[in-house]
């Protein structure tokens, strides 16, 4: 009892900013609260439990996220016992990137999903990968801004991203996909 | 030394059934996928194979979590041994994928026709997950349905690029290859739609609405329009065909040796040369 009395309480808004400055361990310069992945968080006493949203299933960048939070929160004055878990329900989704995430991730050459620019789609007659997906989500080029882009292929280097083209700049660039 | 062994649930429960058929799906066709990593015939085929294939693996760990009760909690190294013991702790019969999953790729005709088939098969069974009265199985299938997107998008592009008659292939001969291994699986593909064990019990509570059986019907609805466009009148499944024998009873562990002498041993190598492994 007397440790607990000399304990200043864990203070809920010092975890949140911990939960939130994450970094993506892939897009660095992107934060896990820039992201929207935070879902909840509970402070009980000593005890946080920590709710994330991941991006995709199949990120691998999950476990280090998942130990990242860990560490963060489990360094902070007073904390004894984190508990991360990962949630489907809501499930994520690129709405819940905020504008800060958005320009960051433009400023790492990944075209960020949504916004209000609509980019032109205009195949300019090389054989290009399908569309059905790509046609309703054009994206304008992080690096010139111009809308005349094309989607190449919609598997890129990890599966949360795809390949674009940008006639105006003539730079392949990578669109967070949505 | 007498490792640890991780205690599963009752796998013979009709919710468990269900579930190892559609991982194992995911899981098999993820290993058959992931043969093309390294030696696709372009690099934005060799990535988008990687992909799928990574997805297939994760898609079924996350329906092993699932099953286990513990969706998105399955960091702790307990929860984590339970899961691998799952996807690669099991005999070969007690793998409940249908058999065209573990078929060898073939060349790439195949790959894609039988790329085709299942992924309009996982889409309509994911939609159909949507809807369990199982809320880890709903939530689960709504996250996944945006991902395979992805998947169909890719199948169907190639369907339409290998099946065109309008002349952009020079000789048909796409159009001949692709037909060619259709024959193959089309059949084949008629296991997808065989029942687990119990799977009428996990129909009636609502857990997996319509369930494997009633899925037919709709991917006819959806293929056979396409195959007809096409000229692969011929290919059309009829309501009546059943499964050819050599390609039946995936779903209660009848498996061939594409899978006990092939997929089997090489996906479990490592955890049967190191039990109770981390990594």
């Amino acid at each position: 009892m007397a440790r607990m009395m000399r304990t200043a309480p864990v203070d809920v808004d010092d975890v949140r900013r911990a939960v939130t400055s994450v970094p993506d361990p892939e897009l660095p310069p992107v934060t896990i609260g820039m992201l929207g992945m935070l879902h909840h968080l509970e402070v009980d006493g000593a005890e946080v439990t920590v709710e994330l949203l991941p991006t995709y299933s199949g990120c691998p960048a999950t476990q280090m996220i998942e130990r990242d939070v860990r560490a963060a929160v489990g360094g902070l004055a007073g904390v004894e016992h984190v508990t991360v878990r990962f949630r489907y329900d809501p499930p994520w989704s690129a709405a819940r990137i905020t504008d800060a995430g958005r320009e960051h991730l433009r400023e790492f050459g990944i075209a960020p999903p949504g916004g209000d620019v609509q980019g032109a789609v205009t195949p300019d007659g090389r054989p290009t990968l399908p569309v059905a997906v790509g046609a309703s989500d054009p994206r304008p080029c992080p690096y010139c801004g111009s809308t005349d882009t094309v989607r190449d292929a919609p598997f890129g280097p990890t599966p949360c991203r795809d390949l674009r083209y940008c006639a105006t700049c003539q730079q392949p660039f990578e669109a967070f996909r949505n | 030394m007498t490792l640890p062994t991780p205690t599963l649930p009752d796998l013979t429960a009709p919710r468990a059934q269900v579930l190892l058929a559609i991982a194992d799906d995911a899981l098999i066709s993820g290993h058959r996928s992931s043969h093309w990593t390294g030696v696709a015939p372009s690099l934005e085929e060799d990535l988008a194979f990687s992909t799928i294939a990574q997805d297939g693996i994760n898609h079924a760990d996350l329906w092993f979590q699932v099953l286990l009760g513990n969706a998105g909690d399955s960091s702790g190294h307990d929860a984590r041994a339970r899961v691998d013991a799952l996807g690669l702790g099991r005999d070969p019969a007690d793998y409940r994928h249908a058999v065209l999953c573990e078929r060898e790729p073939r060349d790439f005709a195949f790959t894609l026709a039988r790329h085709w088939a299942y992924e309009h098969l996982d889409a309509l069974r994911l939609d159909a997950l949507t809807g369990s009265s199982d809320p880890d199985i709903a939530a689960v299938a709504e996250r996944l349905r945006h991902e395979s997107r992805y998947h169909l998008e890719h199948a169907d592009h190639w369907f339409a690029r290998l099946s065109a008659t309008d002349g952009t292939s020079a000789d048909d001969d796409a159009h001949r290859r692709f037909g060619e291994a259709l024959a193959v699986v089309l059949p084949e593909a008629l296991g997808l739609f065989e029942p687990v064990d119990g799977e009428d019990d996990a129909v009636t509570s609502g857990l997996f609405p319509r369930g494997h059986v009633a899925l037919r019907e709709p991917w006819l609805a959806v293929i056979g329009p396409r195959l007809r466009e096409v000229g692969y009148d011929a290919l059309v499944p009829s309501a009546q065909d059943r499964v050819p024998d050599a390609a039946a009873g995936g779903r209660r562990g009848r498996h061939s040796p594409d899978f006990t002498e092939d997929v089997w041993p090489e996906m479990t190598t490592l955890y049967r040369a190191h039990p109770g492994a981390r990594w």
